[in-house]
């Protein structure tokens, strides 16, 4: 995981994201941020995002089940070669936005454009792979089959033992596709993703039934797959798996985007750390003008300030004599995540991640 | 299209069931109805014939319609969805799967017509086999759409159900099963106008020497029209939410 976090800000933070603040977010965030974007791969890179058009673009994109509005208004450009995490709550817009992206259902209103085209067009000309969340192994085949046969609907397809390979299916060909485990038949649909070689792979919470083990071997993969050029999507409700493999973040609350840049910008869009101490009793009214202090949240008898600027914040409490079981931590992706979407409940938290912060924080 | 074509053939081969029921309860009953209670010659060989093209036709409508039990099977595990977002055109997922049929029915067909052959000595021209075996494998078409519709437009557990019924009924009113000239004659004259019924008379003209007259070849391209339009409509209805 060390690799992966020294990629992620190597190419996060140079690139000069605008911070997805939450006030502006919901549209034109992303105005500017794919523009002059540096490539993140070789000649294959260029070749691939030769024609220059945005390798996914949504413009005033809705959609509507009845009554219900799954998503509403949402801008989004994405530039070849770039790996973006589409980050939510269940329930966001992130998988109703995932089937617009590739024409399996259309907006209510707006346009959703793959390399300058139609969605359809782009996947009959197998420019796309995805991995769809509700997929299930079809009974009867193998595994070696099954790629085998996906690979061949595509002009330009991968190698089937090279697809068997990234998708950590070597010594499975043979296996019949119906008598495997859950985390294996994830990694079947892997393969039938990239087995065409795709220059969009979408991923639709690609990780859910893996192991620590195999969500890992799973993003190195991805990682390796992205170098050659290739743009990758992906939707997650794991705030580390977002930080960790994406060059950006899209944060998707209430069907809109909520927040867009890199892990760190997000982090810093929302302030930077949290400053808690007790109250013992004083007012509260004023905590919120303190210099640097974003919002303000009072548990019992503890108050909790999001700050951008933590000395300045820290200096003024003390004038205030405020300083009573004081501490300062760095806010995270998951700080920032709540204080984008202000509602704890339904996310969950990473189960790779035993060291979340969150909980000393809110018992200290 | 011709690989997908080839991935159903063998996915619906190697179901072993399948290929034992489907093939094995057409035979068995064919072998049945034509040598008990018949006394101690045996059935007369009109009957051998008769009911031989009846089964032949019993066997080879099971897995025609069977494909689309298929289809909605495929269509609940999220494989037809999958497939959308391969370059292969949806329009030629439905009609490889259509076409999936015409190799299917193959195992059902020879077995019911070599028993015929081997175990009642049957005996016809050469040209009669094949033309037997052609129209019964021509004739499938309709049967083949009317599951794929129904493959399309129901749930898995109701396509199951629903096509099973479908060929049942249409097996036992069609006269496949027991010959017609028994049915009272309202349901006689019922019988004629299914498609069951006509498709078992291709069968039977060939076995008469001479070729399927005009109102039955009519009446199965009526069928055969209804049943497209069915499949087009339950097609088109799934498409929005496969």
């Amino acid at each position: 995981m060390a690799t992966s976090r020294a990629t992620h800000l190597t190419n996060g933070s140079p690139t000069g994201l605008p911070q997805g603040l939450p006030h502006n977010a919901a549209q034109g965030t992303t105005q500017g941020t794919t523009q002059g974007r540096p490539q993140t791969a070789g000649p294959a890179g260029a070749t691939r995002s030769a024609g220059g058009a945005a390798a996914v673009e949504f413009a005033g994109v809705t959609r509507s089940y009845g009554a219900v509005r799954a998503v509403r208004g949402l801008d989004l450009k994405i530039a070849a070669g770039e790996t973006v995490a589409l980050l939510g709550r269940n329930g966001a817009g992130k998988s109703t936005t995932l089937n617009m992206l590739l024409g399996l259902l259309p907006p209510s209103s707006g346009t959703v454009r793959l390399f300058g085209g139609e969605p359809e067009a782009a996947v009959r000309a197998g420019r796309v792979g995805a991995m769809l969340q509700d997929g299930r192994p079809i009974p009867r085949v193998t595994v070696r089959e099954l790629v085998a046969f996906v690979a061949a609907t595509y002009p330009r397809p991968m190698d089937v033992d090279e697809a068997l390979e990234l998708a950590g299916l070597g010594e499975f060909g043979g296996r019949r596709v119906d008598r495997l485990s859950g985390g294996q038949a994830q990694r079947v649909r892997c393969a039938v993703a990239l087995a065409g070689n795709p220059e969009l792979l979408v991923l639709d919470e690609p990780t859910v039934a893996l192991d620590v083990e195999a969500r890992r071997a799973f993003w190195r993969s991805m990682r390796a797959y992205a170098r050659r050029g290739n743009t990758i999507v992906f939707s997650t409700h794991y705030l580390e798996e977002a930080d960790d493999h994406a060059d950006r973040i899209l944060v998707i609350d209430g069907g809109r985007v909520v927040a867009d840049g890199s892990g760190e910008a997000i982090k810093r869009g929302t302030g930077g750390s949290l400053v808690s101490f007790d109250l013992a009793g004083a007012p509260t009214e004023t905590l919120r003008a303190l210099p640097g202090v974003s919002a303000v949240e009072i548990r019992s008898d503890r108050a909790q300030l999001r700050t951008a600027d933590s000395d300045a914040t820290v200096l003024a409490l003390a004038e205030l004599g405020l300083i009573r079981g004081l501490e300062v931590a760095p806010a995270d992706l998951e700080d920032a995540f709540l204080a984008l979407t202000g509602a704890p409940s339904s996310l969950s938290a990473s189960p790779s991640s035993p060291s979340s912060p969150s909980s000393p924080k809110e018992t200290a | 299209m011709l690989d997908y074509i080839l991935l159903e053939v063998r996915r619906t081969l190697r179901d072993r069931s399948f290929v034992v029921f489907g093939t094995g309860m057409p035979v068995l009953m064919y072998v049945l109805m034509t040598n008990i209670g018949m006394g101690p010659d045996g059935a007369p060989m009109e009957w051998k014939i008769a009911s031989m093209v009846g089964m032949a036709a019993y066997g080879a409508l099971g897995p025609a319609i069977g494909v689309g039990t298929g289809v909605a099977e495929d269509k609940q595990l999220g494989w037809l969805r999958q497939l959308r977002i391969t370059p292969l055109s949806p329009i030629r997922v439905v009609v490889a799967r259509g076409l999936t049929s015409t190799v299917t029915v193959l195992p059902a067909l020879a077995a019911v017509l070599l028993a015929g052959a081997l175990v009642n000595g049957v005996r016809m021209p050469g040209w009669q086999w094949v033309a037997l075996a052609a129209v019964l494998w021509l004739g499938t078409a309709p049967f083949t759409l009317l599951g794929l519709g129904n493959g399309y437009r129901l749930s898995s557990q109701s396509t199951g159900l629903v096509n099973t019924g479908c060929m049942l009924l249409l097996s036992v009113i069609g006269g496949l099963w027991f010959p017609a000239e028994l049915f009272p004659g309202w349901l006689r004259s019922l019988s004629s106008w299914t498609p069951g019924n006509r498709f078992a008379e291709l069968g039977r003209s060939v076995t008469e020497g001479g070729a399927p007259g005009l109102a039955t070849v009519a009446v199965l391209a009526a069928w055969l029209a209804l049943f497209g339009g069915y499949a087009v409509y339950a097609y088109r209805r799934a498409a929005r939410t496969v």
